[in-house]
């Protein structure tokens, strides 16, 4: 029998120490070493516990998360799972824990929806993070980069659409600051990560790079050097209109599991966008996407699965590149370079839409 | 309610009933302090936290409305403006006693109070949010609203009819997909005209979902429709607007007419859109969304980036270990298994020494004997260290006690608090509670004169009222003075005479201590007029009560026009008490050795009988002797021991048989239907397996008082029971766990004895 991830929560509230440990305790593989009640406390149980994963409350008196955070990734590096609220507040702090470089998030649990859902995502997430090889960490403020003041009013060469989960922000923030404010390609990404967060993100991943990024709402145009991100909670799918390329959001069953779901826009892509479509599954847990990727390879887009060791969480790329829909693997640090050249106006422009 | 809760686990919303009463005290006191300083960041800071884990661990507990609330006020605290901490304050306050009182039905399974006040209160402050507050959802809504007020002017001048119609900017219409922009857009440069047209949905209407549907197919039938809002019928503002742009060369006029129908729409407005500003047509107007969040994130930085500063400070909690009090106990029990075994040591010893007295193992058993007593002690004070929490925690909430009820009273009063850290037993300190809040909303409703009045009597406006804390001996002293008006001994004499608990000449005799001492009376609490003249008497003898349960005490001192002074004498706890041990009619007994001023030995010739009192002239005091068993006379010897004991700061003497040492007594619970009588607090077993009666001095000195009372013709002689003890002991061994240990039900237990 393989050995048990060792895990440390650390939770300022004493409901919280009690209700983590015993939802997770209930998958044979994990074991809970120990509990914290601040930073300070933690710091020196990671030293004495030697943990493989930590849960992580932002919110604590005395050593707050960030600050612990900070100091993990300096000193110990254990991959760091950030228990979020679904506040506001806790949105934008917790896009700046994935930033420093917390593998993953999940929110606490809610009234809203059963235990057994958070418990699944938390022990799913918790596995993941043991296996990752840790995320890199991004400055905390990023770089403030100058963007034209509007769009280009060249044509949309392709369409990229990204499915990405564990490890996204920072993976989506080195990629989209890589790609100049002049790059012909719009791109739609889905990232499983629920609606407060999204639109931190989107915020964070603006402030960033060089391109537009936004949250999407229904009839937002698909535009050169656009970046459009699915809101939380809703199906997002490509369409060509009369006069111009849009998204469109929707609130139909979850796919996968997953709302918004990758396979939903892979698919919309494949259908509307044929040649005209790039399909890149990145880092995360799980399978979404791997089957749209097969639809839009079928319909003549370009399908790209990220490499596994550039990936925090090597799932759903894994998946397309097992069942042969990727016919690119690119590492993280290539991707931006071959994606250009795939938009390049001179190979992509000309190329028919495919209406069927 | 609490049934959607049911696979959260019991064990769960313990813990979360816990906590929550802590997480409360914290937001009264950071609220308090904002009050005190209405800049203090970090209270603010501290107040969301709070409130913050608060909402999480109801959410966990599946706790929907309190989760509700709690996340709705979190939300309004948002930010760090404090321009508005004194609205925050009074939220703050309120959401407290709000959300305790939710728990509290949450814990009791009963209906769980709306809030709505609170909701209320949480509403308004959220209006009154400051610049920096605003998420960017609000911000964008707050505009749109803006514009939409200028569209409507605007149509507002105009009759639909009127043609031209009149011209509306294409950014003035909000809620708008970029695509349906950008078709109205196109249109327009096709030169076919573009009609915006709002249609104010009749509010009789009772299917809006068909409304849209009917509006939807006239307009198609009139042009191109390239923008249709709302979508669905479910974001139909209340104003129920439904806006559309079509691409038509219908004139308005005629639009308008064929718009119209009855019961469905109400009224019709119709303006052609002008030209767009902006210069290149494919690109839609896209600033005003761009710019939005970028404020907010400027915003986010300016509110995040002081909270990195915080790590700096001190942690208190870092150390803290929770631990379940029910294992604490188990400790206990078996320390006081182990003291008792010492004793059986010791006395086993004793006896060797006695066959053996030349046995040179016997010193070695000895010192074998007193390093084990030793480490044992040791032990023993380590383990009810556990038990001790600083007084700080029942302080805490005086605080907002002090504020509340000085504000309904209309007193201005400031609490000063003394000795936080004084350690007391868990156990007593929660007993505690109820007791000193009576008092201080005593001192505050019926103690303190108004500012006028302290005005008069020079005395500075603002009242004080003291809380302290300090140990002295095995005891700890809880002190609750204020400077108000004092208590009116008259007042309280002409009382006790109207109400006949004394007899006039009586009531002459009385010195002040022994008159106050009459308002800790159950007969004397309701007593309406003495709250007006002597400003004290409120179900005071509830306060008694519970001091006598806890083996405790409390007395009074006043001086009038100066001030009231309540104190609280208590044993610093109640499992294990350093006991004299002595003889009456060849039982043992015992009582607290912190309450054993001296002991003497008297001849009987030495005592006198004075007003159908046994008294004993001790140096210059005149004590009052109280025997105990049965009457002097059936008793030979001339030679009488006296144990002087102290309480409540009254003296009396003990007349006993024998002295049989000193001992470190486990107190053990007792079945109430084993002893009847309120004269033994507790038993304990000795290591020779004797049991030994604890002495209530309390009920003592007061039976004291009641017999001269009642039974003025059989002045001496408090019968103590006999015959149960040697059944007690028979039917208990030493099975009996320690009293006091037991989550204070063993203490309640005692105090009913």
């Amino acid at each position: 029998m393989k050995p048990r991830i060792r895990v440390l929560v650390v939770d300022d509230s004493a409901v919280m120490r009690k209700l983590i440990p015993q939802m997770i305790r209930k998958d044979e593989e994990i074991e809970v070493v120990g509990t914290a009640i601040n930073g300070n406390f933690a710091l020196r149980k990671i030293d004495e516990l030697r943990p493989h994963v930590i849960t992580l409350d932002l919110e604590m008196p005395g050593l707050n998360g960030i600050e612990t955070l900070k100091q993990i990734m300096r000193t110990h590096k254990t991959p760091v799972i950030v228990v979020s609220s679904f506040s506001t507040e806790g949105a934008s702090i917790t896009m700046k824990a994935l930033a420093l470089g917390a593998v993953d998030f999940v929110a606490k649990p809610t009234d809203l929806q059963p235990i057994s859902e958070v418990e699944q995502e938390l022990i799913a997430k918790i596995k993941a993070a043991a296996a990752s090889k840790g995320v890199r960490a991004l400055p905390e403020t990023p770089v403030k980069v100058r963007k034209p003041s509007s769009f280009s009013s060249a044509p949309t060469t392709k369409v990229i659409a990204i499915g990405i989960s564990t490890g996204g922000p920072n993976t989506l923030q080195y990629l989209l600051s890589q790609l100049p404010a002049d790059f012909p390609g719009s791109i739609v990404v889905v990232q499983h990560m629920p609606e407060n967060f999204i639109r931190m993100l989107a915020q964070r991943l603006d402030d960033s790079c060089a391109l537009r990024v936004r949250e999407a709402q229904s009839g937002d145009l698909l535009l050169a050097g656009r970046v459009l991100i699915s809101p939380g909670n809703q199906h997002i799918r490509l369409r060509q209109m009369r006069l111009a390329d849009v998204v469109s959001l929707s609130n139909d069953e979850k796919m996968n599991g997953h709302r918004p779901s990758v396979d939903v826009l892979f698919h919309s892509l494949a259908r509307d966008f044929g040649a005209r479509g790039v399909a890149l599954l990145m880092t995360g847990m799980g399978d979404d996407g791997a089957e749209g990727m097969g639809a839009v390879k079928d319909a003549g887009g370009s399908t790209i699965a990220q490499s596994e060791e550039s990936c925090v969480v090597f799932g759903m790329p894994r998946v397309a590149i097992q069942r042969g829909y990727a016919q690119r693997v690119v590492s993280l640090e290539a991707l931006a370079h071959t994606l250009q050249v795939l938009c390049a106006p001179a190979r992509g422009a000309s190329t028919g839409t495919n209406s069927g | 309610m609490s049934s959607s809760s049911g696979d959260r686990g019991t064990e769960l919303r313990q813990i979360f009933f816990e906590s929550a009463q802590e997480i409360l005290q914290s937001m009264n006191e950071e609220a308090l302090k904002l009050e005190k300083h209405p800049d203090n960041l970090e209270a603010l800071r501290s107040l969301r936290r709070a409130v913050h884990t608060l909402k999480g661990d109801a959410a966990a507990c599946g706790y929907k409305d309190l989760t509700s609330l709690a996340h709705q006020f979190e939300d309004v605290l948002t930010g760090e403006d404090l321009t508005r901490s004194a609205a925050i304050v009074e939220t703050a306050l309120t959401a407290a006693d709000v959300f305790s009182e939710m728990i509290e039905a949450y814990r009791n399974e009963t209906r769980v109070p709306t809030g709505e006040s609170l909701r209320k209160l949480i509403a308004r402050l959220g209006s009154v949010a400051g610049p920096g507050k605003a998420s960017g959802k609000k911000v964008s809504t707050s505009a749109a609203g803006k514009k939409k007020v200028v569209a409507k002017t605007a149509r507002g001048t105009k009759s639909a009819d009127d043609a031209p119609a009149p011209a509306v900017e294409l950014e003035a219409v909000p809620g708008w997909t970029e695509y349906e922009r950008l078709a109205v857009e196109s249109a327009r440069q096709k030169s076919v005209p573009v009609q915006h047209i709002t249609l104010g949905l009749d509010p009789n209407c009772t299917m809006p979902e068909a409304a849209l549907q009917i509006v939807r197919n006239i307009l198609g039938k009139l042009g191109e429709v390239l923008a249709f809002s709302p979508a669905e019928a479910r974001h139909l503002r209340v104003a129920g607007d439904i806006e559309a742009a079509v691409a038509t060369r219908v004139i308005p006029g005629t639009l308008a007419q064929k718009c119209r129908v009855p019961g469905i729409i109400s009224q019709i407005h119709v303006a052609t859109l002008a030209a767009v500003k902006s210069a290149a047509p494919a690109m839609p107007e896209l600033s005003g969304a761009a710019e939005t969040p970028a404020a907010e994130t400027e915003a986010e930085k300016a509110r995040t980036a002081p909270r990195t500063e915080e790590t700096s400070r001190p942690v208190a909690a870092e150390n803290l270990l929770r631990v379940d009090s029910e294992r604490i106990d188990t400790v206990l029990n078996l320390l006081g298994e182990l003291i008792i075994g010492r004793s059986m040591f010791q006395q086993t010893l004793l006896e060797f020494g006695k066959r053996f007295p030349k046995d040179p193992l016997r010193a070695r058993f000895s010192d074998a004997f007193a390093f084990q007593s030793r480490v044992l002690s040791d032990l023993q004070r380590s383990v009810m260290k556990i038990r001790m929490v600083p007084v700080e925690n029942l302080f805490r909430r005086f605080p907002r006690l002090v504020r509340d009820t000085a504000r309904t009273c209309d007193r201005n009063v400031e609490l000063v608090l003394a000795g936080q850290e004084t350690d007391l037993d868990k156990g007593i300190l929660d007993a505690l509670a109820e007791p000193v809040s009576h008092l201080v909303r005593n001192a505050i409703s019926h103690g303190f004169e108004n500012s006028e009045e302290r005005k008069r009597a020079g005395k500075p406006e603002q009242g004080t009222l003291r809380l302290a804390a300090y140990h002295q001996g095995n005891q700890v002293v809880i002190e609750l003075s204020d400077d108000g008006r004092g208590i009116d001994s008259t007042a309280i004499r002409n009382k006790a005479v109207a109400q006949g608990l004394v007899s006039s000449e009586e009531a002459q005799r009385m010195t002040e201590a022994e008159l106050f001492k009459l308002i800790f009376l159950p007969g004397f609490s309701t007593a309406q007029q003495i709250t007006e003249v002597s400003g004290r008497g409120v179900g005071l003898d509830v306060v008694q009560n519970v001091l006598l349960r806890l083996k405790g005490s409390v007395n009074v001192e006043s001086t009038p026009g100066q001030g009231t002074t309540f104190r609280l004498r208590l044993p610093l706890t109640l499992a294990i008490i350093k006991a004299i041990l002595f003889r009456v009619e060849h039982r043992l007994y015992a009582v607290p050795l912190n309450a054993v001023a001296e002991m003497t030995r008297i001849h009987q010739s030495d005592v006198h009988l004075v007003d159908g009192h046994e008294v004993l002239q001790l140096r210059k005091e005149v004590l009052t002797l109280v025997r105990l068993g049965r009457p002097a006379e059936t008793k030979a010897a001339s030679k009488l021991f006296v144990l002087v004991v102290s309480h409540a700061g009254q003296k009396l003497g003990l007349v006993v048989d024998e002295l049989a040492g000193q001992e470190e007594l486990v107190i053990k619970a007792l079945d109430t239907n084993l002893l009847s009588s309120d004269l033994i607090s507790g038993v304990s077993i000795l290591g020779d397996g004797r049991v030994v009666l604890i002495l209530n001095l309390a009920a003592v000195a007061e039976r004291r008082s009641r017999v001269r009372n009642e039974l003025g013709e059989a002045p001496w002689g408090l019968l103590l029971p006999l015959a149960e003890t040697r059944q007690f002991q028979e039917r208990h061994g030493q099975d009996l766990p320690p009293q006091g240990v037991q989550n204070g039900k063993a203490v309640a237990a005692g105090g009913e004895l």
